[in-house]
């Protein structure tokens, strides 16, 4: 039996409108903004504009900026993405366990730094890794390691950005580890047992599969969310030093909201949309091949 | 009932972990609290101190006293009580309706739907302020709350969630004679319950964080939220870290009293959504 | 009915938030820092002589420049701002400024003989006057007595040669790392008095890029030369800790930090002094300070204006003078004895003598963040200093061939 389409319209209609408006005419605004040189001047007089076709993307593949902030971005997930899947999953077994006690309190504990906004933290790291009197290097220093400028050298620069990145990711995505482990049936354990396959054996092959819905979930959203990578490196170096944490979000955020050069940044924003495309496709096929 | 015997040898190891991971994970929080009733004397001190000798309200007074900060709060609350029910209204119906009504090119609708969860948000941002600057919403509350009501991920995690309440529910009532708003009211809302109070804490969260859009869409101080203000103040008293930690405490705070108080049900309704992918 | 509820609360809350309350005239001012924390005062005086209330809004400087810009293209902006002299150019390019020719025409008060030459330069645009100045700032060298005593200098260091050797000496006997000089690796404000000291710049009147020139060159080697041997303070906490525990004897800024330092760090009273450029051909330093501006779109220009009058009238200028030892614009204000016999305002009214701005042209903005990114990488990176000014070269002529 269909449905009316009055009801269709009631339940799903605002929702639609509403997107539409905000995120669908954006996309395409933004897409056409990249082929134009839209900048502040033109903000007040839109006579200003000229299309410009192809040479923003042209100008920003010979910006030397813009690949510094591709490379900062991919050597961010590169060290962010397999350390948080690997502390979410082992977080997820440990407090999954019969034997651990205080499941709930620890569960808490990981999972409080997610709920504040990096905006407030932010503040709080630098101020821990500051190299005179913060807490990192005063701790580092009873295992005799001088003290460090975390956040105003090159070398440490973006890998204190990648650790508040994961400290922040690791709490969600150990709760859908934890669910997912959930949802796998004890038969399986079971039957696995009396057949005598060891713990290793019945992990490999009957966890890991049973994981495998779940991980495709969190390891697409992390490729989604981690190549945007934003608030940190705005908030704990502002990509320096020198533009070592510049990510490309940041990047495009500068380019669009401080030079005003929309027409450009919105040019950023569509490669950045490939990137994320692309990397998003390749996981979701790599996974249906070991299907 | 698998019974397994555990060397107290890997119970200790692991609890140890757990100790040495909760420690890493709380210790900001209590850093940030501890120092915002410090005096700029016991701060700036080598080697740090744990517990002051001397606590002040000053940083706290400062902050009042300085920008206005009532303004960006009461901003912030009056985002955080409309939001969050608008948005769980409208993304639950429509999660609704993708997941059990029937009508030609619903499950086209939901692909393109989730499409839209791909596209970076920077992308939308810059076209959504002009759009927002057409609408006339530029500084106002519709501009900041209205783009972010719906969303893709959460229309699609309700259709997961609803998916699994019975069809059988649904058709007796409807054998009964009840509409689809009676069900959606009277059957589906009640049978959320863990599920809505998660969303509801998400979004709440999300809602009283929002720093990026509220910033851009804000054109003046009189619609700054919260966090906007907080980053004001560490510009403006960039000398006393105190006076800024006091800014952050304020902010994350009771979000962290929020969660505390809800998360039985926030760690309940993930697990609830099946995660049927 | 719960959602009805909801819907009647939103639309309230609409209603209510677009509602003006006010019958009495209001101006509105944008204002930034300190400046926007203490401006409440001088308002109050206005108000009571004129019945005209001001509402101040505060802007974090990190975000002004976006602010005002997003305001301008919202078409949403109040009466009056202050304005950075350094962003005159790009807004006034914009149109955003009104045209204040006919309003200085028929003031009594606001005369452009009464303001500095140089300050006077920030607001004129295209041959038109589009701001007013309020107050300058002037950067100075700040110098802990006492420490340059221990290395032999019984009075500020007087050439480049003697600002490096002091700050050599003293690194050499607190140990390196320990103490340094405050320089910035990107702030245009640091770094282009070494410049301009030299007898150097970076473009000249008719936009020619000049950072390929020796005078330049040798500035850019002179200042990089701190970094590169760790002379440059390093990990502290903040200007005023770091100036009174001794890791930062010397630096460089305006004049606002006189009463900022006395306030935060009393304890060094007296062993702390200002005192003007180092000299290598000249002692040249940077000027910089805001002017007011009122915004095409205001909505009471004429109020706004009288407001303007009001705080260059002589007695304000030297009231707001008391409030934040910010240096007036207007020269007469300085034969005050208030101004004319502290040694300290002495020393910045000598060296307002011998001050530049950066170049007031609506690129700056894009030529100041090259220039800061090229002096980053020469300072801290590896790029050497003949590698840094050939990119900044052609940064610059992307920049202003556009």
């Amino acid at each position: 039996m269909r449905n009316r389409i009055w009801e269709i319209i009631l339940f799903i209609g605002p929702s639609l409108l509403l997107l539409l408006i905000f995120t669908v005419l954006p996309v395409i605004t933004s897409l056409f903004l990249s082929i134009t040189d839209f900048n502040a001047y033109s903000f007040l007089d839109w006579s200003k504009t000229n299309i410009v076709w192809i040479q923003n993307f042209i100008d920003v593949l010979h910006d030397d900026l813009f690949w510094k902030a591709v490379l900062n971005t991919f050597y961010a997930f590169i060290l962010a993405y397999p350390l948080t899947i690997f502390f979410s999953l082992l977080f997820a077994f440990l407090l999954n366990r019969e034997e651990t006690y205080f499941k709930n309190f620890f569960r808490l504990l990981i999972y409080l730094p997610s709920v504040t906004s990096t905006i407030a933290i932010a503040v709080v790291w630098s101020w821990i890794l500051n190299p005179k009197y913060g807490l990192l290097n005063w701790f580092l220093g009873f295992f005799g390691i001088p003290p460090q400028e975390w956040l105003s050298n090159t070398r440490w620069a973006m890998l204190a950005v990648v650790a508040l990145v994961v400290w922040k990711a690791i709490g969600p995505n150990m709760l859908l580890f934890i669910a997912g482990l959930q949802g796998i049936p004890e038969e399986l354990y079971e039957s696995a047992e009396i057949d005598g396959a060891n713990r290793w054996q019945q992990f490999w092959y009957i966890t890991l599969p049973g994981l495998r819905p779940v991980l495709l979930f969190v390891s697409v959203m992390l490729g989604i969310g981690y190549l945007q990578l934003f608030e940190e490196p705005y908030m704990l170096t502002g990509g320096g030093p020198l533009n070592s944490t510049l990510s490309i979000v940041l990047y495009l955020y500068q380019k669009g909201f401080k030079a005003f050069e929309f027409g450009y940044a919105s040019s950023v924003a569509f490669i950045l949309f490939i990137m994320i495309f692309g990397l998003t496709y390749i996981q979701m096929k790599m996974r249906i091949y070991q299907d | 009932m698998r019974r397994k015997k555990v060397s107290p040898f890997q119970q200790i190891i692991v609890h140890g972990f757990l100790i040495i991971a909760s420690i890493v994970t709380a210790t900001p929080f209590f850093w940030m609290l501890v120092t915002s009733f410090k005096t700029p004397g016991e701060i700036y001190t080598i080697p740090p101190k744990f517990i002051p000798s001397e606590i002040t309200l000053k940083n706290y007074i400062d902050l009042f006293k300085g920008i206005n900060f009532w303004r960006p709060l009461l901003n912030t609350l009056i985002i955080v009580i409309i939001a969050p029910p608008l948005s769980i209204l409208l993304n639950s119906m429509s999660g609704y309706a993708f997941s059990k009504f029937r009508f030609k090119g619903r499950d086209t609708l939901i692909l393109l739907i989730l499409a839209t969860m791909m596209i970076p948000g920077q992308m939308t941002l810059i076209p959504a302020y002009l759009i927002v600057r057409i609408l006339n919403m530029l500084n106002t509350y519709q501009g900041i709350i209205i783009p972010g009501l719906v969303g893709a991920g959460s229309i699609f995690f309700w259709r997961q969630f609803i998916k699994g309440i019975p069809d059988e529910i649904i058709e007796s009532a409807k054998i009964d004679g009840a509409n689809e708003i009676f069900i959606y009211f009277k059957i589906i809302l009640p049978l959320s319950t863990p599920f809505l109070i998660t969303s509801f804490v998400f979004a709440f969260i999300g809602a009283w964080n929002s720093f990026l859009w509220p910033l851009i869409v804000a054109t003046d101080e009189s619609m700054y939220t919260l966090p906007v203000a907080v980053s004001v103040i560490a510009g403006q008293y960039g000398e006393n870290i105190g006076t800024i930690l006091a800014g952050s405490t304020i902010v994350v705070f009771p979000i962290l009293i929020v969660f505390l108080i809800a998360q039985r049900y926030i760690i309940r309704g993930i697990a609830m959504t099946g995660l049927k992918f | 009915m719960r959602r009805k509820i909801l819907l009647i609360i939103m639309i309230l809350l609409i209603i209510l938030s677009s509602f003006s309350f006010s019958q009495v005239k209001t101006i509105k001012i944008w204002a930034m820092g300190e400046e926007a924390k203490n401006l409440n005062i001088m308002a109050e005086k206005f108000t009571k002589e004129t019945g005209i209330k001001v509402d101040v809004q505060a802007l974090p400087w990190t975000a002004a420049f976006s602010k005002i810009l997003t305001g301008v293209a919202g078409r949403q902006v109040p009466d009056l701002a202050m304005m950075g002299t350094t962003w005159m150019a790009p807004f006034a390019a914009m149109g955003a400024f009104e045209d204040l020719g006919n309003y200085i025409a028929k003031s009594k008060v606001v005369k452009q003989e009464k303001f500095f030459p140089g300050s006077w330069e920030t607001v004129v645009y295209n041959n038109k006057a589009y701001g007013v100045p309020w107050y300058v700032d002037v950067r100075v060298l700040y110098y802990r007595i006492d420490m340059l005593k221990e290395v032999g200098y019984n009075k500020a260091p007087d050439t480049w040669d003697e600002l490096y050797d002091a700050i050599k000496k003293l690194s050499q006997k607190y140990g390196v790392g320990k103490t340094g000089i405050g320089l910035s690796p990107t702030e245009p404000a640091n770094f282009m008095p070494f410049v301009w000291q030299n007898g150097g710049d970076i473009i000249d009147k008719n936009k020619n890029i000049l950072v390929k020139n020796p005078e330049f060159v040798e500035a850019l080697e002179f200042y990089s030369k701190f970094f590169k041997e760790n002379l440059v303070a390093k990990g502290g906490a903040n200007v005023f800790v770091d100036f009174e525990s001794g890791l930062l004897p010397m630096f460089f800024s305006g004049p606002w930090m006189v009463s900022m330092i006395k306030e935060q760090v009393p304890k060094i009273t007296g062993k702390w002094m200002v005192s003007v450029m180092p000299k290598k051909k000249t002692r040249t330093s940077f000027v910089g300070g805001s002017n007011w501006i009122i915004f095409k779109d205001a909505k009471n220009k004429k109020e706004a204006w009288s407001f303007i009058e009001f705080m260059t009238r002589t007695e304000n200028q030297l009231e707001w003078y008391k409030i934040l030892r910010s240096l007036p614009a207007v020269k007469e204000v300085w034969e005050n004895p208030e101004l004319a016999n502290d040694p300290m305002t002495r020393v910045f009214r000598e060296q307002l003598e011998d001050a530049k701005s950066t170049p007031i042209v609506p690129e700056w903005d894009k030529i100041e963040t090259a220039l800061g990114r090229r002096v980053e990488e020469v300072c801290l990176g590896n790029r050497d200093v003949k590698e840094g000014v050939e990119l900044l070269y052609k940064d610059l002529q992307k920049i202003l061939r556009k």
